[in-house]
């Protein structure tokens, strides 16, 4: 009895290592993939009266934070969160989402950005527009 | 063999009044304890662990939780996928609950905490579609194997001694119900 609860208790460690091996696999395979190197690209910020400001960068910058980090003149702040940062104020306009009915969107070459801006890749011409969205 | 309750018998008695509260304030409290460690809960340990002993009335402590995380931290789209995968793994424990070993409910939180992402991407297929849910499962990867880990070990470490407690709590509770009967 004792020897078949081990055996069962071995077959459950092992399944759960088993997943964890695939996801870790899965995570080096398909992860957000970056180019090193100078690279040039276009931060647009369309604040909360639709007014654009636009931000040329040169940067090596892997991820958005950086390039945002090193664009001349882009003020931001947001609050960290178990994902990564989520931005609430641009430029000194604050969306929050509960409190200001908005929300800072971010796009790449006009498709939404599926990460957070600590993961999402920059490539050379990229182009980046952080939208204050209103709440639908 | 699993068998699901021919009826789940969620009837609130007065002295699950207080028992709600209790199961509702630890959740709360330990994940707030826990928070400076990047997603490592004891939510799962004590949903698993209440639902064992008390039964189905474990569905009022966790809607009164998500409902208290939503106030707490706001509504946002995490808020949502709390709404199923809370009471899901209360589900899920039901079905097991006549599995009495401490090795089968570490590998269970640890197979519920690897899920965890793939499982809360669900809204984002329905709202962006399947690239953007697999993108989102994909980064949240890291923080699903911490999630795995942090499950196994609090399950491992926790179950019996929690267990033994919430036990004599439950007989003290039922004690207290025949007697209020008579």
């Amino acid at each position: 009895m004792e020897k078949t609860n081990k055996k069962k208790a071995l077959w459950g460690i092992l399944a759960v290592a088993v997943v964890a091996v695939a996801m870790i696999a899965a995570y080096i395979c398909f992860k957000p993939g970056t180019s090193a190197g100078a690279k040039e690209v276009t931060i647009q910020v369309v604040d909360n009266n639709g007014e654009t400001t636009s931000y040329d960068v040169k940067t090596d910058a892997e991820y958005l934070k950086q390039a945002m980090d090193e664009a001349e003149g882009l003020t931001y702040s947001g609050d960290e969160s178990e994902y990564g940062m989520m931005v609430t104020t641009v430029n000194g306009v604050q969306a929050v989402y509960d409190t200001d009915g908005a929300y800072w969107a971010f796009y790449v070459n006009d498709d939404y950005c599926n990460y957070g801006i600590e993961e999402q890749p920059v490539n050379d011409q990229d182009t980046f527009k952080i939208e204050y969205t209103p709440a639908q | 063999m699993i068998r699901i309750p021919s009826r789940l018998n969620i009837r609130l008695h007065s002295s699950d009044i207080a028992l709600v509260g209790m199961m509702t304030a630890t959740m709360e409290v330990g994940k707030f304890a826990l928070s400076y460690l990047p997603n490592i809960e004891p939510v799962t340990l004590f949903i698993i662990l209440y639902t064992l002993t008390f039964g189905p009335v474990v569905f009022y402590a966790i809607a009164i939780f998500i409902l208290l995380e939503g106030l707490l931290y706001g509504f946002g789209l995490w808020w949502f996928f709390y709404l199923y995968i809370w009471p899901l793994l209360a589900l899920l424990t039901l079905l097991f609950r006549k599995q009495k070993s401490v090795w089968f409910w570490t590998v269970f939180s640890a197979m519920f905490g690897l899920t965890f992402g793939a499982m809360s991407s669900l809204i984002t297929l329905v709202l962006s579609g399947p690239a953007a849910a697999f993108a989102y499962f994909i980064s949240g990867i890291p923080f699903d194997l911490l999630h795995g880990g942090g499950n196994f070990v609090l399950m491992l470490a926790m179950y019996k001694p929690l267990r033994k407690v919430l036990t004599n709590i439950n007989h003290h509770l039922r004690d207290k119900r025949q007697e209020e009967r008579r």
